[in-house]
């Protein structure tokens, strides 16, 4: 029916690179990193501070969480409510995101608003108040959150995965937020003790990213550029470590599905690998028509989806193959796994590695099209020790990897009979199929029992 | 010889120029020249409130199938070459829509509309008792996996059935129920394909790195020759009543905190009776500063959480909603009680100046994030040309909220919002 036309040919690709930064210092030597780019009228701004989550003390971890979430709860000079609905007035959003490597603050902005909006997240950051009411509700629903997090089962199966992974006298084997039995402990002394001790100028990065109106060095400078802490406290980052192998179950009664993750110890972008190890693991799991998903997804129809995630960390990181498949199928589906992730016999080939290629050079111009993109980008690179051009790097160095080197690098991190496995989901029916599919050493666990 | 018309230059300015082609597809350019890539959004004017009885889920089961190959495409394939050109690619259904997108560097814009034509012109000639069965399976994972297996997972249903009476196009939602899945038919694939996937009941925007002759020209080469059909007529649309009689319903199930929800029939989208609830909604129950957060989350610690939002939808009414979930040892009628002293005081206070003004601006903000990427705007335009007809609201949308006066939220919330109007969903904790 119709005309037929035949499939067309693909142009190559324009040139693109990932926008350089102005570099700049504010007089505290806060280092600024300026991305003008125009037509985004909503700024972007991120304040990366050099607090690993490591500076935690055991007993109260969770702490840096609490203290960044109570940032905005009022400050020395605009108590309570009043900050927020300033903030919120300006059109401004707040908000926080910490990982092992550090805190971030972030403020989103329209452009005319910059000004003043920077100014009142400088006041949360540098003199928030930290109340003990605010405090103590922001450990109650850390405790909540918690809770809810105890009830999803793929947050379950993670939080498992993360424990298991890594060598559990490591910060990254827990939960960035804390554990319950720590976040109980943080009281409103702790926390401001944490801001007073960690919360400082001396390493921190302020990232602006969009369409300015404004000189956003003189912005900048007047905001965040008078903040001083002369006993600011710096903590290396801890290098994680892997935890043993294990296979655990966890139970979850009347699950529908299982979730499962699969995985080991990984590498970090510094590992002269990761190029390789990208391809390899998007053509394992990443593509939509990977070997995983176009086999357990497409051609059985056991899981809504299945992917190989590699989460690099400062140093080291890990490795997963996660999904979801209902309770009948589950061992069929981790059988299949367990052979499609083997490349001894089947090494990848130069078809795979040019559509990993293909793929992520594509996808980089529309990802950091933004300034939430770039500034998110610029923030992720700080915080992994990375330059500033690690992307137009990285790109390069994706295209220089052969089916060879990329079989090479997997069959070096990734070894099936070397993985571990958490599976939540129902035990009465899992527990023996499992073991007898080749997990004998599967340990059983009620959630109850789990914290 | 294209008949462009030029986008209404007021507030935002955003470049938008409209083509339609013989057969009747709509087409949308917005050029922008910031980065090599290019967005394309297919918006077919068919979503779950178009479903027939006893077919639930039809819609977004149909989506799946789109993906299983067309005459010139073997299955699984148009994700596979897509992702190879370095696309981004995906679909979404929802109750007024079914929307197929995808954005990648400008050399492959001839690849997608070239898949995209094929699949709108000979899908039924690819399509398998196998293929359907299998993606009947992957949407039933898919259900499991973010319904059925997940807490408060029933909830959406629950609050779609107090809203709505059950054969109201908006009385089930779109991922459907189990049964209706699995009566589904190769027969019904192909009646639903002829009915709506037809060139005059799609809208093509273009969003990107290419100027709008050249994307009306090639919209021309792969969709020109597409036939006409005759255009679905849409459901039953005729606005109905706010609710009344107070329904309640509770529910229960193993969630680690008690809940309480609560709905509301608000007007269709598309009107400033929408919008100033829409504002109304916001101030109730978006973010830190909003009056349910203030009073249950921060003031008497009884929530850990509380929110409330408007869900525009075009066919006669909207659907407005609310909800608490309780701090341990508060009990759900507590929670209930506390909301609704929340909900009523905003009836009788009305917002104040500077609630207005915050949730004027938090819309603003949102509203340039959602047009700064060019996939989210190319979806904007799909959806204003299929909604409202007209792609250059998009421009305006800022100064409309801005325009809505503090005596509109007042009437809006007396016609829909009064304490008589609403349904109550209660859920417990089991065990």
């Amino acid at each position: 029916m119709g005309e037929f036309l035949p499939r067309p040919a693909i142009a190559p690709a324009a040139v693109w690179a990932f926008p350089a930064p102005i570099r700049a210092r504010l007089s505290n030597d806060i280092e600024l990193m300026i991305f003008d780019l125009p037509g985004q009228h909503v700024i972007s701004a991120h304040l990366v501070l050099d607090v690993p989550l490591n500076a935690e003390r055991r007993d109260i971890e969770g702490v840096a969480t609490i203290c960044a979430r109570t940032l905005d709860e009022g400050t020395l000079r605009h108590n309570g409510e009043e900050f927020a609905e300033l903030l919120e007035t300006e059109g401004a959003g707040f908000g926080v995101d910490l990982s092992l490597s550090g805190v971030q603050l972030v403020l989103d902005v329209p452009a005319s608003h910059l000004d003043r909006a920077l100014e009142l997240f400088a006041e949360a950051v540098t003199e928030p108040s930290l109340a003990g009411r605010d405090v103590n509700r922001h450990v109650q629903l850390r405790l909540a959150e918690i809770e809810q997090a105890q009830a999803n089962s793929a947050q379950t199966a993670s939080i498992a995965f993360r424990a298991t992974v890594f060598d559990e006298t490591r910060r990254a084997a827990r939960m960035s937020g804390g554990q319950p039995e720590t976040v109980r402990e943080v009281t409103p002394e702790e926390v401001a003790a944490f801001h007073h001790d960690h919360f400082g100028p001396a390493g921190a990065t302020l990232i602006l990213a969009g369409d300015f109106t404004d000189d956003p060095i003189t912005v900048a400078e007047r905001s965040l550029g008078s903040w001083r802490n002369v006993e600011q406290r710096r903590v290396m980052i801890e290098e994680p470590t892997p935890g043993p192998r294990r296979a655990l179950l966890i139970d979850r009664p009347g699950s529908v599905q299982a979730d499962v993750r699969f995985g080991g110890f990984g590498i970090d972008r510094l590992d002269p690998r990761w190029a390789a190890i990208s391809i390899a693991s998007y053509a394992i799991g990443g593509a939509f028509l990977s070997r995983l998903n176009a086999v357990l997804r497409e051609e059985k129809g056991y899981t809504y989806g299945v992917r190989m995630n590699f989460g690099p960390l400062r140093t080291g990181g890990s490795f997963a193959v996660q999904g979801s498949f209902r309770t009948d199928v589950l061992v069929d589906a981790l059988a299949i796994t367990r052979d499609l992730i083997k490349v001894d016999d089947a090494p990848f080939s130069s078809q795979e590695v040019d559509d990993a290629v293909a793929f992520f050079t594509g996808v980089s111009p529309l990802r950091y099209a933004t300034a939430e993109g770039v500034a998110d980008q610029a923030a992720t690179q700080i915080l992994a020790g990375l330059p500033d051009d690690y992307v137009d790097r990285s790109l390069a160095l994706l295209r220089s990897v052969t089916p060879e080197a990329a079989t090479e690098a997997y069959r070096s991190i990734v070894d099936p009979d070397e993985l571990s496995l958490v599976v939540v989901g129902d035990a009465e029916q899992l527990a023996d199929p499992l073991r007898a599919s080749g997990f004998s050493d599967l340990e059983i666990r009620s959630p109850a029992l789990d914290q | 010889m294209w008949g462009m018309t030029s986008g209404a230059l007021t507030g935002l300015g955003y470049p938008i120029v409209q083509h339609t082609l013989d057969n009747g597809l709509r087409v949308i350019s917005s050029p922008d020249h910031i980065a090599p890539s290019v967005a394309i959004n297919i918006w077919y004017d068919v979503g779950s409130r178009d479903e027939e009885h006893g077919r639930t889920g039809f819609a977004h089961l149909f989506e799946h199938v789109m993906f299983q190959g067309s005459a010139h495409v073997a299955s699984g394939q148009h994700i596979g070459l897509l992702q190879a050109a370095g696309a981004v690619v995906n679909a979404t259904t929802w109750f007024d829509r079914t929307n197929y997108f995808e954005t990648l560097p400008t050399g492959g814009l001839d690849l997608a509309l070239w898949l995209e034509a094929d699949r709108m012109a000979t899908l039924l000639e690819a399509l398998t008792q196998e293929n359907l069965d299998n993606q009947r399976e992957v949407v039933k994972e898919e259900k499991r996996q973010r319904y059925d297996n997940v807490p408060y997972g029933d909830v959406m249903e629950l609050l779609n059935s107090l809203t709505f009476p059950p054969d109201h196009p908006y009385g089930h939602t779109t991922i459907g129920s189990m049964e209706d899945l699995d009566a589904a038919t190769l027969d019904d694939v192909h009646s639903f394909f002829r009915r709506h996937y037809l060139p005059n009941n799609a809208v093509l925007s273009i969003v990107g790195d290419v100027q709008p002759e050249d994307a009306f020209e090639r919209a021309d080469v792969y969709f020109g020759h597409l036939p006409t059909g005759s255009k679905p007529r849409k459901p039953e649309a005729q606005p109905l009543e706010p609710l009344s009689g107070l329904p309640r319903a509770e529910a229960s199930g193993q969630v680690p905190a008690a809940a309480a929800y609560f709905t509301w029939r608000l007007p269709a989208r598309g009107g400033r009776d929408f919008d100033a609830l829409d504002l109304a909604l916001s101030i109730l129950g978006h973010g830190q500063t909003s009056r349910l957060h203030k009073q249950l989350v921060r003031g008497s610690e009884h929530a850990e959480g509380t929110g409330a939002s408007a869900m525009g939808l075009i066919g006669g009414n909207s659907f407005g909603f609310s909800y608490a979930r309780a701090r341990d040892g508060v009990s759900p009628e507590e929670l209930e009680q506390e909301v609704v002293e929340v909900i009523d005081q905003l009836l009788t206070d009305g917002p104040t100046e500077e609630e207005l003004r915050r949730a004027k601006a938090q819309f603003e903000r949102h509203w340039l994030h959602e047009l700064a990427r060019v996939d989210s705007r190319a979806d904007a335009l799909g959806e204003y040309a299929t909604l409202h007809g007209d792609p250059n609201l998009i421009n305006s949308r800022i100064a409309e909220i801005t325009a809505i006066g503090d005596d509109e939220v007042h009437g809006a919330l007396e016609q829909w919002f009064r304490p008589d109007q609403r349904a109550t969903l209660i859920y417990r904790q089991e065990g």
